[in-house]
């Protein structure tokens, strides 16, 4: 049960997500964007404490980039600078054709672990992340082949129900991000965590993800569930209410600080590797 | 249907904003636009200014041509 790996004191793994695909400088003037300055986030948030971090890659002027050389660049950079920190490439793309979305996993090497989205999830007022079965498929297809970790993004309730479909067909333990905030997301409270993590299968490792104001409390209340914790610019711009984050690592700092205080260790990247088999 | 919106420009400042390289900026709604946004901006991917971006629409509905 998850309560019993919160009082074993099982190492909480901290995933660091530095840049994202919808907001960038606009709305954060050090959101990373080159992949230096992500580079440079990906080795402060591992000083900090985070074992994994979520890549996203950009274009000079912050728009949104796909293409395998571009996220080449991004994870070069970020095996530059950081010491043995876990990289996890997204294949989300609200709007962009399947192929494109695949491209983060044709770097070299390929990212050990990578985002694959259960669902659909509204945009705006008119957009949608379509995320169809066959969209999935593929991208699942391409991950077993590559060796890649896929980490399953759970928007809400329903993407639990996806998940299902196909975790009997993936590597154990399968390994979850539960989603919580506005519109198509699970409503942003403790029961639906607690509800959520109730329905989890058996052995599942799951990740807690908190859009803005909802960070803190629910990776808080991961930590004690035996889950693991995502933060990060992607997700969440403020520190508190009114104040923005100064950093990536400035939120890192606050999970490990939670995570030790309530008795949990903060898992090194050997750590995360050996909890989420990759 | 123009390859990007007719209210999208680039610029390095506005609003007391100030970046290195030029951001894609919307004159409609008199801001810089997310990244995410900015793609349907340009009508990549399939995305269109047109049909996909309610800015637009309600911009257009607020102009002559709009109202025919
Ligand atoms: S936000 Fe909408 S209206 Fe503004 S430039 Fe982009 S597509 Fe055009």
């Amino acid at each position: 049960m998850a309560y019993d790996d919160y009082l074993d004191g099982k190492p909480v793994i901290v995933t660091a997500a530095l840049t994202g695909g919808v907001h960038g400088k606009e709305a954060h003037p050090n959101l990373p964007e080159t992949p230096a300055e992500i580079g440079d986030a990906a080795a402060a948030c591992e000083a900090a404490g985070a074992s994994i971090v979520h890549l996203h890659a950009r274009r000079d002027n912050g728009e949104r980039a796909f293409d395998a050389e571009r996220f080449q660049a991004v994870t070069d950079a970020v095996r530059e600078r950081a010491d043995d920190v876990i990289v996890q490439h997204s294949t989300g793309g609200t709007g962009v054709p399947t192929d494109l979305r695949a491209q983060p996993l044709r770097t070299d090497p390929a990212p050990e672990t990578a985002s694959l989205d259960m669902g659909p999830l509204n945009r705006y007022d008119r957009l949608t992340s379509e995320n169809t079965r066959a969209t999935v498929r593929t991208l699942r297809g391409e991950m077993r082949e590559r060796g890649i970790k896929p980490e399953l993004e759970v928007f809400n309730d329903g993407h639990l129900n996806e998940a299902l479909r196909i975790v009997d067909d993936l590597a154990e333990p399968p390994y979850l991000n539960l989603i919580f905030g506005p519109g198509t997301l699970s409503l942003p409270h403790p029961r639906s965590l607690l509800t959520l993590v109730e329905s989890l299968p058996a052995g599942a490792e799951f990740n807690v993800l908190g859009f803005g104001r909802h960070q803190l409390p629910l990776t808080t209340l991961s930590v004690l569930l035996g889950g693991h914790v995502r933060v990060g610019l992607e997700d969440n711009l403020y520190y508190r209410r009114g104040e923005l984050a100064e950093s990536n690592a400035q939120l890192v700092e606050r999970a490990v600080r939670i995570a030790e205080t309530l008795g949990r260790p903060v898992a090194s990247p050997a750590e995360a590797r050996e909890i989420i088999k990759i | 249907m123009a390859d990007r919106c007719p209210y999208l420009e680039y610029r390095r400042e506005s609003g007391g904003k100030r970046f290195e390289t030029e951001r894609a900026y919307c004159t409609a709604a008199e801001a810089f636009v997310q990244p995410m946004r900015a793609d349907v901006c340009n009508d990549r991917y399939g995305l269109g200014h047109a049909t996909d971006c309610e800015i637009f629409l309600e911009a257009e509905a607020g102009t002559d041509a709009g109202r025919d």
